[in-house]
């Protein structure tokens, strides 16, 4: 505590305190922007941070990190393209929450959200970082591979109007994704002789494609339409549709702590990731809603949900990476090489050669999330008028900016023809009804599903039994079961189109009688 | 088959310039350079090579008077930018920064990349990877001696496997002493150390980055020819009497028929890497060590190890796949 105190005498200089913000500022940008994200952002800040002093270098990075994952939100409710993948689900409740005049509500829950879900995220890092990472290393492969397929039973909650359009779209993500180098013993798998696919099919020109090019497209071809609308919705004409309710909050009080828990988890597990933690407590807390049907027409629960979890991730990401050495994000793996140009080496060593900075590097990631708060709030003033701006003029440059951010990443132009392929694909799913959720679940979820299991097998010795030994993957695994069945039973209880609690409840009766 | 007629096209068009153009050539080496010069990456921006090319560049940029950007083009372990670096025009202003496994291990291991030496210009290395077996602190083995003692006692041991190179050493130990291996894959470096640290498995190859664990982490044996500077007293693996040492280095690397003088300049700019206090800093903080080797010698050295070490991974039985 002495040291926090010291780390924020340090953090609080205007020299510090301008690269937080430029940081922050530069993220929730890039953020919003459709295409673009931490990926360009980092690209541009490496070489920044040669010429930085430690903590500011790190300030700048993690600035980066938090203000991209909250200004995501901003363009998947004002235009249902989200800035970064982990935002999809934010865009399934904030999009009609738009299109109904609420765009200011949803921005607004959206940040508060992101700010609550980073802050007790951060708090949560600097308290535990020790004990915690120390418990993340007894989540190995064994126990990583049966969470996650624990996980995939949220698909369920996910897939939208029909559970097996999202199944065969979530099917179709874990195909594409099995492309590229295997792991275990290195042989191409569908790559067509292609060097460029030895490492998979890249997520981000993927998602660039499915979620904006493919929505810019539909966009144009409902141009008239949208456009008439947009001049019916003069932006809040009723007070209450502009703010944040008390009545809001106490709805979505349970989905931010949730989101925050789910999003702080999988930050701490290493090789998930912030679109995992955000889609998790998207189907969460539409499980744990009593109306899930409604979820998709514009609740903000989806909102605050999503965007919780997504920004409670990057700093949980921290934790084995200032605990261990080990880093669980991308953001993070580019802080070591920042810490370690600065002559400090994450790991548990860091914590007694120099608590100073350590706690400098705390104090600037507190100092962050009141600081995107702050950006957040005057930014969505600028970016809301977005929504009136009529949509001939949006397309342009929606879909120069997802160009360039496909292109960004591995500076290819071979990121670009996987857009396109991926945009088609997006337009039939979109067409069809099939869940490009899922289908990103899938595509998300499964290498990192495969992997931990040709793991296990090799670290179980290839026998059952030696399963006893890892209770923790027991308990998934009973837990998958459990569900799985309930599901099963639920379904066909229930009719074909029931939701998952309505056929609960028809269960129930059908015992009861 | 499309690539090396490519490739040979293009040499042979090189040479038909150089041929005719010989005098231009001269002279516009000797403005050499006049303008920004790209540096390709094959790594993701912010992993080890790519912190050290950053370094190397700045020190470039200071020798050379112009700028030197680095752009990443990651892919099948810098084939893809190797690749783009063969399509390059040879005049000095698109080089790679990069580890000669690209060229001395990876065309023995997949069968889309078939760089030989001849295929590029070497303008020198600058740093090695001190790649070794690796194991927790607390293990009750000390070398690799004592290591394999323990393995025959303990068949199904789990040994992380990082990458084919990783895979193809302890499949030729395990053939020669008749061990028993469960092969753990591992994606990246960091998932790697983490299972060791995790103990989910007991032995592991490390491209060098073990050297930030001294806490936690031994070696056991290095895999290189020569003993590395982080770990004196560890043995190579070929003191062990397996013969498989191979030296990753990492250096500049340029289009065929890049002009001799613009290597030589390049070379003798790198050189200066080896005093430059930045660079010291970077490579000391993750501990690699700084090696040069000129322009001649790191042709030399390219052109015995793609020799020596395709024959050990043909002795081992790999089909590039």
């Amino acid at each position: 505590m002495q040291d926090l105190i010291h780390g924020f005498a340090d953090v609080l200089t205007v020299y510090t305190l301008a690269w937080i913000c430029a940081g922050v500022t530069l993220g929730y940008v890039l953020g919003v922007l459709p295409g673009l994200g931490k990926a360009t952002g980092v690209a541009v800040a490496i070489p920044l941070t040669f010429y930085l002093e430690p903590v500011a270098a790190i300030a700048l990075l993690i600035g980066i990190a938090k203000g991209s994952a909250a200004g995501s939100a901003v363009s998947a409710i004002l235009l249902n393209t989200p800035g970064e993948p982990s935002s999809a689900p934010t865009a399934l409740d904030g999009y009609p929450m738009a299109r109904q005049g609420k765009a200011q509500k949803a921005l607004k829950m959206g940040l508060y959200a992101s700010v609550i879900g980073d802050f007790l995220s951060t708090v949560l890092l600097i308290c535990l970082a020790a004990p915690m990472a120390r418990y993340a290393l007894l989540i190995g492969p064994v126990e990583l591979c049966a969470i996650l397929v624990f996980s995939m039973t949220f698909i369920g909650g996910l897939s939208g109007r029909s559970l097996l359009k999202g199944l065969i779209a979530g099917a179709f993500g874990v195909f594409f994704a099995t492309v590229g180098l295997e792991t275990e013993t290195f042989i191409p798998r569908l790559t067509f002789g292609l060097l460029d696919l030895d490492d998979g099919l890249p997520l981000v020109p993927i998602a660039i494609g499915m979620l904006a090019v493919a929505e810019m497209i539909v966009q144009a071809g409902n141009m008239r339409q949208l456009d008439r609308e947009t001049e019916q919705i003069v932006d809040g004409t009723r007070p209450e549709d502009r703010v944040v309710l008390w009545s809001d909050w106490k709805r979505c009080f349970a989905p931010i702590l949730r989101g925050t828990l789910i999003g702080s988890v999988v930050g701490i597990l290493p090789g998930l990731g912030a679109s995992v933690g955000s889609f998790l407590s998207y189907g969460a807390t539409r499980r744990a809603s009593d109306r899930p049907e409604e979820f998709g027409t514009g609740r903000i629960e989806g909102v605050a949900a999503a965007e919780s979890a997504d920004n409670a991730v990057v700093p949980a990401s921290f934790v084995p990476l200032f605990a261990l050495g080990i880093p669980g994000s991308v953001i993070a793996a580019i802080l070591i090489a920042a810490f370690v140009l600065h002559g400090l080496t994450p790991g548990p060593r860091m914590f007694q050669e120099q608590p100073e900075l350590v706690a400098a590097v705390y104090a600037a990631m507190l100092c962050a999330s009141g600081i995107l708060l702050f950006i957040g709030y005057t930014g969505q003033r600028i970016f809301a008028r977005v929504a009136t701006v009529p949509v001939r003029l949006i397309i342009p440059v929606v879909l120069f900016l997802c160009c360039i951010g496909a292109w960004m990443e591995t500076g290819s132009i071979f990121a670009i023809y996987i857009m396109l392929a991926f945009t088609v694909l997006g337009i039939l799913a979109k067409k069809l009804d099939f869940s490009f959720v899922t289908f990103l679940i899938g595509f998300v979820i499964g290498p990192s599903v495969e992997l931990s299991f040709r793991q296990s097998l090799q670290i179980l010795d290839h026998r059952w039994s030696n399963l006893t030994g890892h209770p923790i993957a027991l308990v998934f695994i009973a837990l998958t079961a459990v569900v799985l069945v309930a599901l099963a039973r639920g379904r066909s209880g229930g009719g074909a189109v029931g939701t998952v609690r309505d056929t609960g409840t028809t269960i129930t009766k059908g015992r009861i009688s | 088959m499309k690539h090396p007629d490519r490739r040979k096209v293009t040499a042979a068009l090189a040479a038909l310039a150089l041929a005719a153009f010989g005098q231009a050539g001269a002279a516009q080496a000797q403005g050499y350079p006049d303008k920004p010069i790209t540096m390709l990456v094959g790594y993701n921006a912010g992993g080890q090579t790519d912190l050290v090319a950053r370094a190397a560049a700045k020190v470039l940029s200071d020798e050379l008077g112009q700028p030197v950007n680095v752009v990443n083009k990651p892919g099948a372990g810098g084939g893809v930018a190797a690749r783009e670096l063969t399509q390059a025009t040879p005049d000095g202003y698109t080089i790679m920064f990069h580890a000669n496994s690209v060229v001395n291990q990876d065309p023995f291991l997949m069968k889309r990349i078939t760089f030989t030496p001849e295929d590029f210009e070497w303008a020198g290395f600058i740093t090695v990877y001190q790649a070794g077996l690796i194991t927790q602190k607390d293990a009750p083995y000390d070398d690799l001696d004592g290591f394999v003692a323990w393995a025959k006692e303990n068949p199904g041991f789990a040994y992380a496997t990082l990458s084919p190179g990783a895979r193809m050493i302890m499949q030729e130990i395990a053939k020669k002493e008749g061990l028993e291996v469960n092969y753990v894959p591992v994606k990246g470096g960091g998932e790697m150390i983490n299972a060791i640290l995790g103990k989910q498995s007991v032995l592991a190859m490390s491209g060098g980055l073990h050297a930030k664990y001294p806490d936690d982490i031994k070696t056991l044996a290095v895999l290189t020819t020569f003993r590395q500077p982080s770990w004196p007293e560890a043995k190579s693996i070929d003191e062990y009497g397996y013969t498989l040492a191979m030296d990753g280095r990492a250096g500049i690397m340029a289009p065929k028929g890049t002009p001799p003088e613009i290597i030589e300049r390049l070379s003798d700019a790198l050189a200066k890497a080896e005093t430059d206090e930045t660079f010291a800093k970077v490579t000391g903080a993750a501990d690699i060590p700084i090696m040069y080797m000129n322009a001649t010698d790191a042709k030399a050295e390219i052109e015995r190890t793609y020799r020596e070490y395709g024959e050990i991974f043909r002795n081992a039985g790999i089909e590039p796949q």
